[in-house]
């Protein structure tokens, strides 16, 4: 039976990634925080399944540890790691730039380190993001745009993706990086702006709230299902040969179009709520964020499989029914 | 009222350079130093024992780039107008071999150093030492400011990474901050363990019958080679633009190591096949390109261009470095 380890395994792209390697058979090791209550995370139903119990294992372990870090690895002789942990919210990194920094660097060496001197033929798959790109002139980007982060969060995804490639070219590792574009779903964290329209449209509907203040609502970005994003990192660490791919849907869409389809799943007019907070506006992107994966396509079979509508539906319908579960 | 400069990584090679650059300037000089207990502070004697620099004009307080609250108390206590952050582990093969060192210093150290700043309150001018080794693996040659990074080691990844941090604090908080990418600078104050002063201190030994073999990595490597004395000036001159900017800083010449070797050997009258031995234990587990800047830019905004080129520079080099054997030895005859 394969194993694996999964950093980051109680968030979004985490819980996502456990089920589908469970699904198919894996024995998965996820680590967390020490502190950190997983039975209140998005694997809590993994965990109080007693069919999966063997096969999943916590491990609560800070991986800016050494010793731990190479602990695990040695221990479990992993076939594969997804590294997901770290903080990612872009506002978030401005407030703590050395931690951010810190936690992306030390996370992504002392895993790499441990793994080229305890277990050199085990996969890594390492998340990037499409904040690497920071403002870029050219879009759609792919593989070959170039990196140039204009925040603390890109300047540290733009490392782990420099250092993923150096130790894959230096050390003959089987080392990739997704540059994932924006990714979505029930789980994602209430700070991002999908979530929080759709909560606000559920809390609107139920006429718990009466207003939502929003940032540029002209704002476009590429918005995919993380569950179809999780499929992809799975994919890359089958292939014959290591590489990065740009995992993406290459369709973008506006603030404006996701309060459409929140609102309108409601039969709601989103305008009679919703108010602009010039404080919430970043500078506008020259050109779009805007993922090209035909590389995926071609190398990994990868494409995305639920559609922006579908998607912002699950999204808007599963807030109704967690509050419909809290009010009772 | 003189203007007051903040210096990390003074003991080094630039550190030494550029703090009596600035002395020589008016400006009244502070930098950081680790605390150990054997001093490292051998490259500024000179400026030290000088009486034309009173001690007033250099200070030194004890700090860590991988220590935040040392940073911020150094920047609160000097209240720099300029900082020059050249702090780092800059020696490529050991990031191989202390990757996480490396990166704890050379980029959270960075990004330590501007959020201090930023904390203080305060808005020096500031400048990163950024490095030729980013380019990497190039896409084009020579490189220049829009060539994107390849970077091929954890020393270039991490250098990358301080760079973003240095254009990020410029565009989120108008720093006046600007990015020195410096392809390869070498002197007589170069560190022993690269490859341009192991080779001119074998010559010195040599000649002195002190040492027979030399032994070398990867004698293709190509590098583009000037001289840090010059180099200091271009960060300088960058700090004082009215606009901050990075800028690469290159002679645009390309030499191999071994063509090093040829005019090192040759100037002292040796055949350097006769002593060079190729240990492939020294290659790099991944080699940049060659590399080869274009510092056009810097020309036409900075007015700065290089003077010493390959030959001089390596001569220069040989003759110091015969000059400090011989002075060794002669101290050795007396004492004994």
């Amino acid at each position: 039976m394969r194993s694996a380890i999964v950093t980051g395994i109680t968030g979004q792209d985490g819980s996502y990634l456990a089920e589908l390697l469970l699904e198919k058979n894996y024995h998965v090791h996820g680590t967390l925080r020490p502190g950190a209550d997983a039975t209140k995370s998005w694997i809590a139903h993994l965990l109080s399944n007693p069919a999966l119990q063997r096969r999943i294992v916590l491990h609560q372990i800070r991986l800016t540890d050494s010793k731990p870090v190479k602990d695990l690895i040695a221990d479990v002789a992993p076939d594969e790691i997804y590294h997901l942990a770290g903080q990612s919210h872009v506002g978030l990194s401005y407030e703590i730039p050395e931690e951010t920094c810190e936690f992306a660097v030390l996370s992504a060496l002392r895993l790499l380190e441990s793994l080229r001197s305890q277990c050199p033929h085990a996969r890594f798959f390492s998340a990037s993001s499409a904040a690497i790109f920071g403002r870029p002139t050219v879009a759609p980007q792919d593989e070959q745009t170039p990196i140039a982060p204009v925040n603390p969060y890109g300047c540290a995804k733009a490392f782990a993706t420099h250092l993923v490639r150096a130790y894959r070219e230096s050390y003959g590792l089987f080392a990739c990086s997704g540059i994932l574009y924006n990714h979505e779903s029930p789980r994602r964290g209430p700070d991002f702006v999908t979530r929080k329209i759709c909560r606000a449209a559920a809390a609107i509907k139920a006429g718990l709230q009466h207003e939502l203040l929003l940032g540029d609502l002209e704002a476009k970005r590429d918005w995919g299902h993380a569950r179809d994003f999780v499929n992809a990192m799975w994919l890359m660490l089958q292939q014959a040969n290591p590489d990065d791919y740009v995992v993406a849907t290459g369709v973008s869409h506006s603030v404006i179009d996701v309060l459409d389809a929140t609102f309108g799943s409601l039969g709601l007019q989103w305008r009679t709520y919703v108010r602009q907070d010039p404080a919430l506006v970043r500078p506008r992107e020259p050109v779009a964020l805007l993922g090209n994966s035909h590389k995926a396509l071609v190398n990994l079979g990868w494409k995305p499989t639920v559609t922006f509508e579908e998607m912002i539906r699950e999204m808007t319908f599963a807030e109704v029914e967690r509050l419909r579960e809290t009010c009772g | 009222m003189a203007k007051r400069a903040l210096i990390t990584g003074i003991t080094g090679q630039d550190g030494s350079y550029l703090a009596e650059l600035l002395i020589s300037k008016g400006y009244e000089v502070h930098g950081i130093v680790r605390r150990a207990s054997s001093q490292n502070t051998a490259r500024l004697e000179q400026l030290c024992q000088n009486g034309n620099a009173p001690a007033a004009k250099l200070q030194l307080h004890y700090g860590d780039m991988s220590d935040s609250v040392s940073l911020f108390r150094v920047i609160k206590d000097v209240g720099p107008d300029e900082v020059y952050n050249l702090a780092a582990q800059s020696q490529v093969h050991v990031s191989f071999e202390n990757p996480e060192y490396t990166t704890d210093v050379t980029a959270t150290g960075t990004v330590r150093l501007l959020e201090a700043i930023r904390l203080a309150g305060l808005r020096p001018r500031f400048y990163q030492a950024s490095s030729s080794e980013m380019f990497g693996l190039a896409r084009e040659s020579p490189q220049r400011e829009t060539t994107p990074f390849h970077p091929r080691s954890p020393y270039a990844c991490a250098k990358v990474h301080a760079y973003w941090a240095t254009v990020n604090y410029r565009e989120a908080y108008g720093f006046h901050a600007s990015n020195g990418i410096l392809f390869n600078h070498e002197s007589p104050r170069r560190g022993e363990a690269f490859v341009t002063r192991k080779i001119t201190m074998a010559v010195a030994r040599i000649l002195a019958g002190t040492q027979d073999k030399l032994c070398l990595g990867n004698l293709d490597a190509c590098r583009d080679w000037g001289y840090a004395k010059e180099y200091v000036e271009a960060m300088w001159l960058m700090l004082q633009q009215e606009r901050p900017d990075d800028y690469v800083i290159a002679t645009g010449e390309t030499h191999s190591v071994r063509e090093f070797l040829e005019v090192a050997f040759g100037y002292a009258g040796l055949d350097w096949q006769k002593h060079v031995v190729v240990d492939p234990n020294l290659c790099r587990p991944a080699e940049v390109g060659r590399l080869v800047g274009d510092a056009s830019k810097a020309e036409k905004c900075l007015g700065w261009k290089p003077r010493i080129r390959f030959k001089e520079l390596v001569r220069l080099m040989v003759d110091a470095d015969v000059a400090l054997i011989k002075s060794q030895q002669g101290r050795g005859h007396t004492a004994a």
